[in-house]
């Protein structure tokens, strides 16, 4: 009898023990997001930015040439930390552009919905440390919390974007920056600049329980390159007089080094943007102005990629590179709703009151900067469209994985890969079983995203099959995803509402339609899209919808309500007064 | 104020008073197809008797006031649709604000419009003798 109880707590102990070490194997994990970076705007792509972090990353690593993600941030964001279907994990699109049609359904709150759980509980369950520093935007609520998703150590900002030097809204719709630590209300420091503050954060929290052997998992979304567009002086130094050939020159440019590079198989066709202006007539003025607007946006870039390099060169200190993957992407394609000349009208109105545009201190500290449409067209070169639609420009953007544990990776791959794949890759990487239907005794969406490991180790070309389909919408901009091809529509104001189908391997740039060639192929796709919507619970735009003018409708609703509430009730209550007074006979 | 002003004016202002009376009669005669227009769906049971009542209330005595300020030029007939019209463009808004409507600024343009029209038409045309 006791020697048999012997043998049990022997086994028990080897057990533990053989958990124990595979656990601290497991590796530490970075997921780096940047905000709005295009498909070219790093040197592994085809950049002519300087990013020698990212460039080292990806040459030991892999790169995703045919990655696709959300148009827009939470939508992104909700796929890439859940692994489900933005629609289903309840931010169709950001809360700020939603009408109330819209949000009388469920799924359409704009927060994360309790139904799904993030890859960082998954992860803080299975023992990791987890950690976030940047922009979280997938609610503010109670619960909502990044501190309360998972992130063991947080300091996030709970907005769609803020200003890079300072806690300072960058639209009026937020009356201030908002931005929490460890849940709590935060104030950021005098010397804050986004990138440095965000990876500093970082550093802090990995090293503040790096000795007690438990993996971690930091997340660090950039606010770079969202606007406003900001960078320090330094680097913008660095981009000027880059950009004085103008936009179209440096689309064909970074098309032909994509070439050069591999990221493109040859020489692709390329669109034009209706809102890419004609270069040549503007006055010599403009060309000096829109070149600097890109050069701070370079600089914003570089700025991002040397903090990347102080976080490698820490983990490198701290003996801990061997042990780390990096996943590096962007949450969605170039933002190209700058105005064409924030000098003029009405750019210059709506922003004067709060921030300069001068041309000498643009990108500093109280300067609002943005890069006009025709260099957001070269910053997601050779594709088409840009962030909010549905075209290679708005979806398709870098992703690199790298790291030790990621032995000896192909260079990198053509296959199709999803947002809601990295959500499952991480999990791989940290040998976490995803939740199959309940977690925490309560009932979750399943993880629908796969995990790209295998492309990784070079076993096989893609996890996609076929006869998979991946469906997305925003704002009734649709597409849908299978084996090679893409059906697609964007709507106005830069779409037509049409249909099209490309073969999205040999023309990504969208230009030729294969619809009429490809009747049988269409008629599918349009079926699986049908289908998509369905199950996803994808709901139609209300009549008249526009982004821009339900931004500003929500605004007037958030900041003036209660005044305007209070004036209403007031003339309710008078206007039996006033025709009183009117009609009364005269004596 | 000169007489072509004030003809034009008088016709401005039957237009929508005919397009009221309209609206009300097409309320108690075929409810289905007046309710889409105001982004509604037809209830059945109590609610149906609701939408048809109040709603054809609602135009029939907007619409018929102008009409009667129009043919009997009494000032004071302006004022019950000017009222039923501002009122309705404030319910609008308080909806949006508070109740989660959806904002329609067309209408509240439409209906703010002419109660203007209205209370500009019960001060300058002029009144019965």
């Amino acid at each position: 009898m006791v020697k048999k109880s012997v043998l049990s707590l022997l086994v028990i102990l080897v057990t533990l023990a053989v958990l124990s070490v595979e656990a601290s194997n497991r590796p530490n994990i970075v997921f780096l997001l940047a905000d709005d970076l295009g498909y070219t705007d790093i040197a592994p792509y085809g950049s002519e930015v300087k990013t020698p972090a990212l460039s080292k990353l990806a040459e030991e690593g892999i790169r995703f040439t045919n990655y696709h993600t959300a148009a827009n941030c939470a939508p992104s964001r909700a796929m890439l930390l859940t692994g489900v279907n933005n629609h289903l994990a309840g931010i169709p699109n950001i809360p700020e552009m939603l009408a109330p049609e819209q949000m009388v359904h469920e799924n359409y709150q704009g927060v994360l919905g309790d139904n799904v759980v993030t890859i960082a509980t998954l992860l803080e369950g299975s023992g990791y440390h987890t950690y976030m520093a940047g922009k979280w935007h997938l609610g503010a609520e109670p619960g909502k919390l990044p501190s309360q998703r998972g992130f063991e150590r947080t300091v996030a900002l709970m907005d769609s974007g803020a200003d890079n030097w300072e806690q300072r809204p960058y639209l009026p719709i937020y009356d201030e920056a908002n931005w929490f630590a460890d849940g709590k209300r935060f104030e950021l420091p005098d010397d804050f600049y986004s990138s440095r503050f965000l990876i500093d954060k970082t550093i802090e929290f990995i090293d503040n329980n790096l000795d007690d052997g438990k993996p971690f998992f930091a997340y660090v979304p950039f606010q770079a390159v969202h606007i406003p567009v900001q960078a320090p002086q330094e680097y913008i130094d660095r981009y000027m007089g880059v950009y004085d050939e103008g936009w179209d020159q440096l689309r064909q440019t970074r098309h032909d080094r994509a070439v050069e590079l591999g990221i493109l198989p040859e020489a692709v066709s390329m669109n034009r943007m209706s809102t890419t202006a004609d270069w040549e007539t503007l006055s010599p003025d403009r060309k000096r102005y829109e070149a600097k607007r890109m050069a701070v946006y370079a600089g914003m870039i570089e700025a991002m990629d040397a903090n990347i390099a102080r976080l490698v060169a820490y983990l490198e200190s701290r003996g801990q590179i061997d042990n780390t993957i990096f996943v590096f992407t962007s949450d969605n394609g170039a933002e190209g709703s700058g105005a064409q000349d924030p000098t003029a009208f009405p750019g210059n109105i709506l922003l004067s009151s709060a921030y300069d545009t001068d041309y000498e201190t643009l990108g500093l500290k109280g300067s609002f900067n943005s890069i006009s449409p025709g260099f957001t067209s070269a910053a997601v070169s050779p594709l088409s469209y840009y962030k909010f639609y549905v075209g290679e420009g708005g979806l398709r953007v870098p992703l690199i994985i790298s790291g030790g544990p990621v032995s000896d990776p192909p260079a990198q791959t053509a296959a199709f890969a999803w947002a809601t794949d990295i959500a499952a890759t991480i999990l791989g990487f940290a040998r976490v079983d995803t939740p199959n239907g309940r977690y925490a005794g309560k009932p979750v969406l399943p993880i629908t995203g796969k995990d790209l490991s295998p492309i990784l180790r070079g076993e096989v070309e893609g996890v996609y099959e076929e006869t998979d389909t991946v469906g997305y919408e925003l704002t009734g901009h649709s597409a849908l995803f299978r084996g090679d091809y893409k059906l697609v529509r964007n709507l106005q104001p830069l779409g037509d509402g049409e249909w099209r189908l490309y073969n999205i391997v040999i023309d990504p740039g969208e230009v030729e339609d294969l619809k009429a060639e490809m009747p049988d192929r269409l008629k599918t796709m349009l079926a699986d899209y049908a289908l998509f919507e369905e199950e996803n619970g994808v709901e139609p735009i209300p009549p008249g919808y526009s982004r821009t003018r339900q931004l500003v409708i929500n605004m007037l609703r958030e900041q003036n309500g209660a005044a305007i509430l209070i004036a209403l009730l007031t003339m309710v209550l008078l206007i039996p007064f006033v025709v009183y007074v009117r009609t009364r006979p005269k004596s | 104020m000169m007489t072509w002003i004030r003809r034009g004016l008088t016709l401005v202002v039957i237009l929508p008073g005919l397009l009221f009376l309209v609206l009300g009669l097409r309320w108690l005669v075929d409810p289905a197809s007046a309710a889409p227009s105001l982004g509604l769906t037809l209830e059945t049971g109590f609610g149906l008797s609701s939408q048809v009542a109040d709603l054809s209330a609602f135009f029939l005595v907007a619409g018929l006031s102008i009409l009667i300020a129009v043919v009997t030029r009494g000032r004071t007939w302006y004022y019950p649709p000017a009222m039923l019209l501002l009122i309705a463009a404030t319910g609008r808004l308080i909806a949006w604000l508070v109740h989660g409507a959806a904002f329609v600024p067309q209408t509240i343009a439409f209906e703010v419009v002419v109660a203007v029209l209205l209370l500009t038409a019960s001060r300058y045309l002029p009144e019965r003798d």
